[in-house]
């Protein structure tokens, strides 16, 4: 008798499972930490900066949209070339007012522009490497004058969150400066708690789309120091929108209440390779390139590596973002991403790299075919992935190992060009025009012990220079769609680096509480949280229950 | 008190090498700050912006030597320096978010474990083969030999995730309440009580029984004293001796963290700040977490070397 008092009296005490109230939205914050530090700083999105920063209170002047390819209208309404393609105006909302009440013109365009022409180091785009100057003829119109024709440009500076002159002008260092109190045109701007482990943004009361939009009240954030803490809050259902991995999701997130638990994992996001040192032996060969990559079983590796949650892919290195863009012939010349041992073996022959006694192929130099595919440690689904890699090499006679190493050692080798063999990333670009200026123009290919961000295979074709040079200069879309596809022949005859599978935009939704998520069904926007700015174009829309 | 004199003599040399240690080891791993710092930001950023972010975030060419200047004047003046992972906020900022509840929550669960450790190893000496004796020893050593974070995970499957009686993470709710604070840090601290309290119940079971041995607590008993204070002040009290160093050592790693610990109860603390910082070379906040953790070591064997000269006499007459 009494141990049942006792227990009772436990669970009275024991404080009930946290539900936010109703209308607060709980995201899932992108930086895993175990504690918060008030940073609402949104034009050094690098430092440790809250997610409403840059997600919900500054909004640019369009927002892009992965899933669609459109540029959504936001503080801007429309924009027009000049005819020589030099000058662009933008026209700006009207009515648009920042959460302290001032109205925002086209002066805090202009303002914004030349402060981070002032602390370079908040010209994270790169903006002012193409841009000469930033003008506002009137309250609501902003001209831009590039410094040569420059189309992919239109990305980056449409994409600058904007910040209010009134407050930023006084501003000493705008680089350290960790805004508390933000004023901002967005949905939620007003900090109404800021916990160690907690926050909470609730709506900007002179928001634009007031008042349909936003619906939910507020958001609130609570710190995960890793993914497992923000998986467990998730299947919990103590988070709405999350973007973090989660293992086998269908079975313990989708599964545990299949009305109201979805995932959308569209392979959006930038791709994973195999990187091969052009620029050492035999691998400048695109022969050998091309039969290393028929050595690989992707879809053993999607299977494995993934859990299935992405597609092999296919020669032309793009993700489905760049769909628009893919010249299905280019798709099916590229053969060398097909499973295929027997030919590996063949081309390989044909190279002059033939097997020896021990069943290993030489080098031309005499020397046994040793490499090490190299990885970081810790990232458990390439790891996997190179494992499946490692065994198709061997099959092909070559005596490949695995090795990994720790993160920043592995960066090093890989950005110095020390490595023979290594898994990669590839960075997500709007148009096929970054990917494929990072993978073949001679901009980015560096020496062998010169660190580069990109290229790190370090191949360059003149051919490529060209075609990104026209790319650059045209704003016509059937001339882009034609270089573009000139670009994938050539990236498949070429085989610079070797595409293993794009990468998929992580995505996961409780709709107990709000609906209006985008997913498969209702593709509008891709769905996961950590796009700046594209998580704007969920925030607006969701609806509580 | 000369031998206390020679302690802080040696205590000083001890701050400066681990103040010297806390700038050298953090350079010695491999990999670049700056390319560190780009690579956790890949896709959000031109690749063309590192350079001059590799300006704001301070990273600088000049030589180890006047490197290691600057670092000390700062040192000296209290300036950890901005942290990189978290920048633009201060070092002092970043550990002081967690100091406090790592100090808190580990300083209270060895505190405990220490104590309880302790007593249950008198009592199970005093009454070799008593029932305590027969049946905690092993079952300690059994808890203990689980890892650390696997215990971890299972009381809050448990008791947080399955039976609800407790909060699943963070160090307090959305009020700030010590109802709230207590109930968030039960769980992490009963992980670190009984994975830790056995091998204090054991080290002071072993000691004790040798010193049941020694004739003056025979002598003792002869005497007629009253057996509960032949055992505790007769016996425990010399028994403790060698613990308490132990323990000094034992406070020392509290700030180092349970790591694991805080980490599944998504605690805030020093311990997941040092992984963070060491994964993003981000030295300023390393050499931080190094110096506040030396010094808390330093700091605590000073205390105990205190302790211990006023619970050992023959510490105290070492000069004579």
């Amino acid at each position: 008798m009494r141990w049942t008092i006792l227990l009772a009296v436990l669970c009275a005490a024991c404080a009930p499972r946290s539900r936010a109230e109703p209308g607060v939205l709980v995201v899932e914050e992108k930086e895993q930490t175990a504690s918060f530090i008030r940073n609402f700083n949104p034009l050094l999105e690098v430092g440790d900066v809250r997610w409403p920063a840059t997600h919900s209170m500054y909004e640019p002047l369009f927002v892009y949209n992965w899933e669609t390819g459109e540029y959504v209208p936001w503080l801007a309404t429309g924009y027009r070339w000049t005819p020589d393609h030099r000058g662009l105006r933008l026209d700006l909302r009207t009515g648009v007012k920042w959460s302290d009440g001032t109205p925002m013109t086209s002066k805090d365009v202009v303002f914004t522009f030349e402060l981070l022409a002032k602390f370079r180091a908040l010209d994270l785009r790169g903006v002012w490497s193409f841009v000469e100057k930033v003008d506002a003829p009137d309250d609501h119109t902003v001209d831009v004058t590039f410094k040569r024709v420059y189309a992919p440009g239109f990305y980056y500076l449409v994409q600058q969150p904007i910040v209010a002159e009134h407050v930023w002008k006084d501003v000493a260092d705008p680089v350290t400066w960790d805004n508390p109190n933000p004023i901002a045109t967005g949905p939620f701007t007003e900090v109404t708690t800021f916990e160690t482990q907690v926050y909470q943004v609730d709506r900007n009361p002179y928001y634009w789309q007031l008042p349909d939009r936003p619906r939910v009240k507020a958001i609130k954030f609570m710190a995960f120091p890793s993914n497992d803490q923000a998986n467990f809050a998730l299947v919990d259902g103590e988070v709405d929108w999350a973007g973090s991995f989660v293992p086998a999701i269908d079975r313990i997130f989708d599964g545990r209440d299949p009305e109201h638990h979805k995932h959308w994992f569209p392979p959006i996001d930038g791709g994973v390779l195999m990187y091969a040192n052009t620029k050492r032996a035999p691998y400048g060969d695109v022969r050998v390139r091309k039969a290393l990559s028929m050595a690989i079983d992707r879809e053993l590796i999607v299977a494995v590596g993934m859990y299935g949650y992405t597609r092999p892919a296919d020669a032309t290195g793009l993700n489905d973002a760049h769909k628009r863009y893919l010249d299905p012939g280019a798709v099916a010349a590229g053969d060398w991403v097909k499973h295929d041992p027997a030919r590996a073996n063949r081309l390989l022959d044909e190279a002059g790299l033939l097997r020896g006694s021990d069943g290993v192929r030489r080098l031309p130099d005499g020397s046994r075919w040793e490499v090490d595919v190299e990885v970081p440690a810790g990232f458990t689904d390439w790891v996997r992935s190179t494992q499946v890699i490692v065994r198709g090499l061997r099959e092909v006679g070559i005596d490949a190992d695995m090795k990994t190493y720790d993160f920043n050692a592995w960066y090093d080798r890989i950005q110095s060009g020390e490595f023979a063999l290594s898994l990669g990333w590839s960075e997500p670009y709007p148009t096929p025009y970054g990917f494929y200026r990072a993978m073949m123009s001679s901009e980015t290919a560096r020496a062998i012990g010169e660190s580069s961000p990109e290229n790190w295979h370090r191949f360059s074709s003149s051919r490529a220079d060209e075609l990104l040079r026209a790319l650059e200069e045209t704003l016509d879309p059937a001339t882009e769609l034609a270089l573009t596809q000139e670009l994938e022949r050539l990236f498949v005859d070429n085989a610079p680096a070797i595409p293993l599978f794009p990468g998929p935009l992580w995505g996961a939704y409780n709709s107990e509480r709000f609906t209006g998520f985008p997913d498969e069904a209702h593709p509008y926007a891709p769905l996961s949280p950590n796009l700046e700015p594209g998580a704007l174009l969920v925030l607006t829309r969701l609806v509580p229950r | 008190m000369k031998y206390l004199a020679r302690r802080l003599a040696f205590y000083l040399v001890a701050a400066w090498a681990s103040i010297t240690l806390a700038f050298i080891i953090p350079r010695l791993m491999p990999g670049d700050p700056a390319q560190a710092l780009f690579a956790r930001f890949h896709g959000k950023l031109k690749p063309e912006a590192i350079e001059s972010l590799k300006e704001a975030f301070g990273f600088t060419h000049e030589s180890l030597w006047s490197q290691y200047g600057s670092y000390l004047r700062h040192v000296l003046t209290g300036d950890l320096g901005v942290s990189v992972s978290y920048f633009p906020a201060k070092v002092g900022d970043v550990i002081a978010t967690g100091l406090v509840w790592t100090l808190f929550l580990t300083g209270f669960a060895v505190v405990i474990s220490y104590a309880l450790g302790t007593f249950l190893g008198i009592v199970s000496a005093w009454r070799r083969r008593g029932w305590i004796d027969r049946t905690l020893p092993p079952l300690f050593v059994f808890l203990g030999a689980f890892p650390f974070f696997w215990l971890a995970m299972l009381l809050l499957f448990v008791f947080g995730y399955t039976l609800g009686w407790t909060p699943v993470r963070h160090a307090y709710g959305d009020d700030f309440t010590v109802w709230s604070v207590l109930t968030h840090a039960a769980l992490p601290a009963i992980t670190i009580v009984i994975a830790t309290a056995g091998s204090w119940m054991l080290d002071m079971r072993n000691t004790m029984i040798g010193v049941l041995g020694e004739d003056y607590i025979t002598l003792a008993h002869a005497k007629g004293l009253h057996p509960r204070r032949v055992m505790l002040r007769y016996a425990a009290r010399n028994a403790l001796l060698p613990n308490i160093t132990g323990f000094g050592m034992a406070l020392g790693f509290v700030l180092s963290g349970s790591l694991l610990t805080e980490i599944v109860f998504s605690y805030p603390g020093q311990g997941y700040l040092l992984i963070q910082a060491v994964h993003s070379l981000d030295y300023p906040l390393i050499q931080g977490l190094f110096l506040t953790i030396t010094m808390a070591v330093l700091g605590a064997n000073l205390l105990v070397d205190c302790v211990y000269v006023w619970l050992d006499p023959r510490a105290r007459g070492g000069a004579k």
